[in-house]
């Protein structure tokens, strides 16, 4: 209890990655609602992945002497800047490619999520200098947030989280039928674009800050926690948002408690909240039956 | 009785596809279409699977682009459509209710960050009860059955205040007593409301006393004509002889 307590100390000395975690624990699910209803769940396998890939590609160009941003030598930046680019044209031309019915689906993003992981790592080989920041930034080391990429973590997912949102209707009603959306003069490609767009930033920010497997596990165990239990986009969403925030305060205090790793902490802590909540499920169905 | 201007209306063209072809992504499926469909008629449309009825409804109300030729609307421009599409393309993985399937049939009239209001709302109820679907508003749409689920589709479909209510298979794979439940629902939105009404459907007895028009989809072409000669039994054997049906 003097754990949890200290953690909401104005003095704990990691605030910093305590808060960024919660705030990327309450936002990624309301994300991640999109990935499961659209059945893109594979899709966010390889997506954080290929956003790591962006981050080592970004970091391989500065070696090659092409500057993105010539007079700024910030490396976080760089990074972001790959990793946006590559998760949303990855996610624009996967989605497309599947909306035309061309090829086998799994048999794409098995590729994507193969080559991207390989790329990560030729891209960080080649690299000659800083190979221990760029694997600290391709596996998201929460524990190091500085204080400027805490205030950027909460500016980006509060952004996110205000967008989704306000923008939930649309994005709902573009996602559930796109047919009718178009019937009733909805633009759905700009509403598709601005949905690909907000998830690959979460992602591509996420990544940085918490690695690819952490933000993989929040887009999508929460949501699949919610669905089971919820009716309606409203409950949905906000009680998925209510469970990625319950697993990375947990995780966070289990891994300060126990010393163990940050990331799979909080995902083994998503899966049990899974785990509950579907048995929970059971349990009361066998009740009402009986 | 109808009024001189009432019977001009009732003729007038609601819509019209010139020398139209139509398909997906660039390849067509009917070619050289040339069709009417008077404001205010009720219109049955038939034809064997993937002969291009669907194909035809999502061309006319501006889901897929028309490959060659055009579709023409009245001067005072693109009619309400009231989309009601077939139920199975609708993912059951959302955990959306009833009432919020339905309401999406304002959204047409709502600008981006906008609130819902409650004049929509009250909208959204006043079309579930019209289809006798309001005691459905809270259960979750995955959980109905066909029936109900078609219920609330047309409800969603006339919470858009349509001219044209455009439904696409809405009887398919549902018993008979639904059936009729729904060709009524939609034979009183004709008669009461003076709503157009365009159907695709396999269940060519359903039709016969409601359609006006049939619009028959055989061998590549389109034949069309009043319900009372399309649906004689003369016709329709000559018809699915030519594998309409």
């Amino acid at each position: 209890m003097d754990l949890l307590l200290e953690m909401f100390s104005p003095e704990f000395l990691l605030w910093h990655a305590f808060y960024a975690s919660l705030v990327i624990g309450f936002v990624c699910p309301l994300v991640g609602v999109y990935l499961v209803l659209r059945r893109l769940v594979f899709l966010g396998v390889a997506l954080p992945q290929i956003s790591a890939a962006g981050i080592a590609f970004a970091f391989f160009l500065h070696t090659l002497g092409f500057h993105l941003y010539p007079h700024q030598e910030e490396e976080q930046f760089m990074a972001l800047t790959g990793s946006v680019l590559f998760a949303v044209v990855a996610l624009v031309a996967l989605v497309t490619l599947e909306r035309r019915g061309r090829g086998m689906v799994e048999g794409r993003v098995g590729l994507t999520y193969a080559a991207a992981g390989a790329a990560s790592i030729l891209f960080v080989a080649a690299n000659p200098y800083g190979e221990s920041t760029l694997l600290s930034l391709l596996r998201g080391e929460v524990l190091g947030v500085s204080l400027s990429q805490f205030w950027a973590t909460i500016g980006v997912y509060g952004g996110i989280a205000v967008c989704i949102l306000f923008l939930q209707k649309e994005f709902t009603f573009v996602s559930f039928d796109r047919d009718t959306a178009i019937t009733l003069g909805k633009n759905v490609v700009a509403w598709d674009l601005s949905l690909y767009l907000i998830i690959g930033l979460a992602i591509a920010f996420g990544v940085m800050t918490v690695g690819p497997l952490l933000i993989f596990g929040f887009l999508v165990v929460p949501p699949l926690a919610a669905r089971k239990i919820t009716r309606g986009m409203w409950p949905f969403s906000i009680v998925a948002s209510l469970i990625g925030g319950a697993t990375a305060l947990i995780g966070f205090y289990l891994s300060l408690r126990w010393d163990l790793p940050l990331g799979p902490t909080d995902v083994a802590v998503a899966c049990v909240i899974l785990a509950l909540v579907a048995s929970a499920k059971i349990i009361l169905g066998w009740l009402r039956r009986a | 009785m109808e009024t001189p201007i009432e019977m001009k209306r009732a003729r007038e063209s609601l819509i019209r596809l010139i020398n139209a072809s139509i398909g997906h992504n660039g390849t067509p499926v009917l070619k050289g279409i040339d069709l009417q469909i008077a404001r205010g008629s009720f219109v049955g449309l038939l034809g064997p699977n993937g002969c291009g009825k669907s194909t035809l409804l999502k061309t006319i109300v501006g889901i897929l682009p028309v490959l060659k030729g055009r579709v023409e609307f009245p001067e005072d421009g693109r009619p309400r459509f009231g989309y009601v599409p077939q139920r199975d393309t609708l993912d059951a993985v959302y955990p959306l209710t009833a009432f919020e399937v339905a309401l999406m049939g304002t959204y047409g009239k709502l600008g981006p960050l906008s609130v819902v209001r409650r004049a929509m709302r009250e909208r959204t109820r006043q079309a579930l009860t019209d289809v006798r679907a309001e005691g459905l508003a809270r259960r979750l749409f995955a959980e109905l059955s066909g029936g109900e689920r078609q219920r609330v589709l047309i409800a969603r479909a006339l919470a858009a205040d349509p001219e044209c209510l455009v439904l696409d298979e809405p009887v398919a794979g549902i018993d008979q007593a639904t059936t009729e439940v729904i060709m009524d629902l939609a034979m009183t939105l004709h008669t009461s409301r003076g709503m157009t009404i365009l159907m695709v459907n396999h269940h060519i007895l359903s039709l016969r006393g409601r359609a006006d028009e049939i619009i028959w989809i055989a061998e590549g072409g389109v034949v069309s004509g009043p319900a009372d000669v399309m649906l004689s039994k003369e016709k329709v054997e000559e018809m699915l002889v030519l594998g309409g049906g």
